[in-house]
């Protein structure tokens, strides 16, 4: 087991954002977590980042019990993130920003210089190297999320709506990279809006709503699951929809 | 290679000042605008580079100075003997503020540092052991070049320069560490530091202890010039800002610009005291307050940041040619 957590829940006063989740990552996996808006996964994934402190329940890595570890220290451990909306290091060059994450594992300012530009190379933006970061747009920023993140040699990658705000073509691009990271033996956990990069990308999938897992299996199970159908698109149309497949309904693929 | 020529010019012109313009006042302006750069770029670490705007880095600077005078007054010893002192002072006070301060962000840190900045000026004050209100005095009578006492400005000029230089040197050398990506890193975004793996808390602490020991050792060469300290001109609020307006001034977060800040300042100050005398003490206050707002409210950044911008805006324009050419993730 590479990942565990248990019985997270992640309460802002009465409110429980997450109610009681749990969810286990072997190596290899892709995770996906869905669900509407506001469904807690966003939370969820931030209580196992460490960026959000879980009000109870228990987060472990290899099998150590890591809940109350920093978010530094967890991604020293082998625990990387991408942000839903780009931390890009404004000031720094796209090769600048890179180095930040090489940092981890080394001291050297040549050697992180130099795997930050292996990095680079691997996720096709080695041309932009010398760019300030600022003068990228959206997709730019988000590949250089994961080229960040890919610098720190992670074990476990977690994507937060690495595709939102990308057109078709680059939706694709983005797809090709994930596979490609997948490949090399790095596990992922992708909270994604997107059906078809679900559909396409993920072995095991789990739907949130109103702060609880309300499904989870493969990513045809799931979008055929009358209760997610339920939770997307309410009761009505959930009777409605009964004759199509949920996966039109979800909004793909017809990218 | 354009860097190296401006650099090797303004050394020249460093060492050649005093000797050009060598009236006593000169001698004594180019020594003050020395000082002030050294303050001003121990500040640039935790202020420009960490991005932590500290008000009561007086405290640091006070601890230098009350440590070398100490050291005669208290001891009969050079004030020298108190420089080391004063940096381990000021070390253990800048952990002892960093540990709470440095979790609060933005403008809380600044106002935590003016409040222990002004509770040490009031402790001192009442302290009779530190001279209380009257301060320490050093030797008055140099008995040994140890003492660091001459009458001439130059001396200390050069004392100062040599100073100034190690720590440009220390800045220089800690940006291009691990510690000074991390330190930008984590200004531009800390949360996206942190989770790559960057320790936040402690890189900011170590950047906020460096920044003071060099601090110390700008107050201490201070005291030895002046040849006393009172709470006022060892704790006093306004050397804090005047350190930071420098440092703004110049270009937070940029090697040379805490020295363009001093060098265009200390002068105007001296000059308009010299100008006005007695009665435009107050006005200083008005003279800062005024380059505050005009920093804010034109260039944020500085001035020496007018050069790096005409720089970046031309490596913007090409590489949004790179940009536009339909690359994507």
């Amino acid at each position: 087991m590479l990942l565990e957590a248990r019985g997270i829940t992640k309460a802002f006063g009465s409110f429980k954002a997450v109610d009681d989740a749990s969810v286990t990552l072997e190596q290899g996996d892709i995770l996906g977590l869905i669900g509407p808006n506001g469904a807690g996964k966003s939370t969820f994934f931030n209580c196992l980042t460490g960026d959000l402190k879980a009000t109870s329940g228990r987060v472990l890595f290899e099998g150590r019990d890591i809940t109350d570890f920093t978010p530094e220290q967890r991604a020293g451990l082998g625990l990387a993130r991408t942000f839903q909306v780009p931390q890009t290091f404004e000031g720094m060059t796209v090769l600048e920003n890179v180095m930040i994450g090489a940092f981890l594992r080394t001291s050297h300012r040549k050697e992180a210089e130099t795997k930050a530009r292996a990095v680079l190379e691997r996720v096709g933006m080695s041309r932009l190297a010398d760019a300030p970061a600022r003068s990228l747009g959206t997709p730019g920023r988000k590949r250089l999320e994961i080229a960040r993140a890919l610098a720190t040699e992670p074990k476990v990658l977690l994507l937060d709506e690495a595709m939102a705000g990308l057109n078709a073509h680059e939706v694709r691009l983005a797809i090709d990279l994930v596979r490609d990271i997948h490949r090399s033996g790095i596990t992922l956990v992708i909270v994604e809006h997107i059906m078809e990069v679900i559909m396409s990308l993920a072995s095991r999938v789990m739907v949130f709503h109103q702060g609880k897992e309300i499904a989870r299996g493969s990513p045809r199970e799931v979008t055929s699951n009358p209760a997610v159908i339920e939770a997307y698109l309410g009761k009505r149309a959930a009777k409605a929809a009964a004759g199509h497949t949920p996966v039109e309904l979800m909004g793909g693929p017809d990218l | 290679m354009r860097r190296w020529i401006w650099l090797s010019v303004v050394a020249v012109f460093a060492i050649a000042y005093p000797l050009l313009l060598s009236s006593p006042f000169q001698q004594r302006l180019g020594a003050l605008v020395l000082l002030y750069a050294i303050a001003a770029s121990a500040w640039n670490i935790v202020g420009g580079y960490a991005g932590q705007v500290s008000v009561g880095h007086v405290v640091f600077f006070g601890c230098g100075a009350y440590a070398a005078m100490g050291s005669y007054a208290k001891f009969g010893l050079s004030p020298l003997f108190g420089i080391p002192g004063g940096i381990v002072i000021a070390v253990g006070l800048a952990a002892i503020i960093g540990v709470p301060t440095l979790r609060l962000s933005g403008h809380y840190f600044s106002m935590a540092t003016i409040a222990v900045a002004e509770t040490m000026r009031l402790i001192v004050t009442n302290t009779d052991w530190l001279g209380a209100a009257v301060g320490l005095s050093g030797p008055t009578v140099p008995r040994n070049i140890f003492d660091l006492s001459f009458l001439s400005s130059l001396p200390y000029y050069y004392l100062f320069l040599f100073v100034l230089v190690i720590t440009l040197f220390i800045t220089w050398w800690m940006t291009n560490s691990r510690m000074g990506f991390y330190l930008r890193a984590i200004k531009d975004s800390e949360r996206a530091a942190r989770s790559l793996g960057a320790p936040a808390s402690r890189t900011k602490l170590y950047a906020y202890m460096l920044s003071a020991a060099l601090t110390s050792v700008a107050g201490a060469l201070y005291a030895m010039m002046f040849g006393f300290v009172d709470p006022e001109s060892g704790l006093g609020i306004l050397i804090s800002v005047k350190i930071l307006i420098m440092a703004a001034l110049g270009g937070a977060g940029l090697l040379f610009g805490p020295l363009v800040g001093a060098a265009i300042l200390v002068p105007l100050e001296e000059i308009s005291n010299s100008w006005l005398g007695g009665k435009g003490a107050g006005l200083t206050f008005v003279v800062y307050g005024a380059i505050i707002v005009l920093i804010a409210r034109f260039q944020p950044g500085g001035l020496l940041s007018l050069f790096t911008q005409r720089r970046k805006s031309k490596s913007d324009t090409e590489s949004k040619s790179d940009t536009g050419a339909g690359h994507a993730p």
